[in-house]
């Protein structure tokens, strides 16, 4: 799959609108479903969309293969809704200090009770912008703890930090909801 | 490397993603093996993550293709094809289907309506505006414009979609409108006959008038 995309990325450095076409199709909708669950807003996120892909254009010859094609797309699509974020006056760059937060492994049984979507559409959006793109892009994407580190620039080590906490915020809020009959 | 139980719960939705290798994964195995609350999280995340997989999420598709074609033919300079021309050449058909969805998400984006108003005109006599700028107050006109095949008026609850489908389906392309009273010019596409389209147009459900 990488190297079908690294092919088109060669073939976009040299000008090739139909292969941007082909990249766009292959990847608009996991990157605008990671955008989108960032900025919560479809219409901005069509914009962001929108830049990214341009971004592709203009400077795919800059692309070196070093990563993945996708990871180095994430990562464009990623600065640029941080970008959106600060001009909104709500971004939390850096949250890793630890959190006090209860254990409540019940998550499961929330789960099972029906609505889930709906709990965990909810609960993904209580998280802070660092610990909702982490558990986004591990879970919509399934990407490893390297790559997410990649894609939003920052060592291994803070995004396994930023995995643990969202973990336990999502099982906490899961847990809540069905001890509150939250529907 | 010895894993602390917090390294284990860190690592954990990974594993539940499947992207674990090598030590990591072992250590959440051994881990697992021994740990009931540590099974029931697992469980927990592998069902929150079959649950966002599976959550539909509406992306512009080929709208948003549509559009990103015509800027980028907008910044490609004229005086400097690409050396390799011949096939990065986008086929005239699919250029005009481009423009087609992009007539029709820029007439969205503009916020225009798509029908006329309460207080617009009777239904007879109306006619689209013609200006020939790309773009004017009350609508657009597409370069590869002329006198439009069609005059179409779409219902008020017609959804994009529906709209950029109907298009597609007809052969069709806007080339001129919306009018002050919200009505579209379209122009048949190559190879496309009046006596193909015409059928299509008038009995789809979103027109509400058609000449």
């Amino acid at each position: 799959m990488d190297s079908d995309h690294k092919f088109l990325m060669t073939r976009i450095a040299g000008g090739d609108r139909q292969a941007l076409a082909a990249l766009y199709r292959a990847l608009e909708r996991p990157v605008y479903k990671f955008i989108v669950s960032r900025l919560n807003d479809p219409h901005e996120a069509n914009d962001i969309l929108h830049e990214v892909f341009m971004d592709v254009w203009r400077s795919a010859d800059r692309f070196e293969g070093r990563s993945k094609v996708q990871t180095w797309i994430f990562g464009i699509a990623y600065r640029k809704s941080i970008d959106v974020m600060r001009k909104r006056g709500r971004v939390d760059l850096t949250d890793d200090s630890f959190e006090q937060v209860d254990d409540s492994p019940d998550a499961v049984t929330c789960l099972a009770a029906g609505q889930e979507a709906d709990h965990v559409r909810h609960c993904i959006g209580t998280l802070k912008d660092d610990h909702r793109s982490a558990i986004t892009l591990a879970f919509y994407q399934d990407m490893t703890y390297a790559e997410i580190a990649k894609v939003a620039g920052v060592p291994e080590g803070t995004i396994k930090t930023r995995i643990f906490h969202a973990k336990k915020l999502l099982m906490r809020c899961l847990s809540g909801r069905v001890e509150r009959g939250v529907a | 490397m010895s894993y602390s139980r917090d390294d284990i719960e860190a690592l954990l939705p990974f594993y539940a993603n499947g992207t674990l290798e090598g030590a990591d994964r072992a250590a959440v195995e051994a881990a697992l093996e021994t740990d009931a609350e540590l099974r029931a999280d697992l469980a927990a995340l592998q069902a929150i993550r079959q649950t966002m997989q599976a959550e539909e999420v509406a992306s512009p598709g080929d709208f948003g293709l549509a559009r990103l074609m015509r800027d980028v033919e907008a910044e490609t300079p004229v005086t400097a094809p690409p050396a390799a021309a011949n096939d990065d050449v986008v086929p005239v058909t699919r250029l005009r289907l481009w423009q087609t969805a992009a007539a029709v998400i820029l007439a969205v984006g503009l916020g225009v309506n798509l029908l006329p108003g309460p207080g617009d005109a009777p239904e007879t006599g109306r006619s689209i505006a013609t200006d020939e700028a790309p773009t004017t107050e009350e609508g657009f006109s597409l370069a590869s414009g002329g006198a439009p095949d069609f005059t179409i008026a779409f219902a008020p609850d017609a959804r994009e979609a529906e709209i950029r489908a109907l298009l597609l389906q007809a052969g069709v392309e806007i080339t001129q409108g919306p009018s002050a009273l919200g009505l579209y010019g379209l122009s048949l596409l190559d190879s496309v006959s009046d006596e193909t389209a015409r059928p299509i147009l008038a009995n789809s459900g979103i027109v509400d008038d058609l000449q």
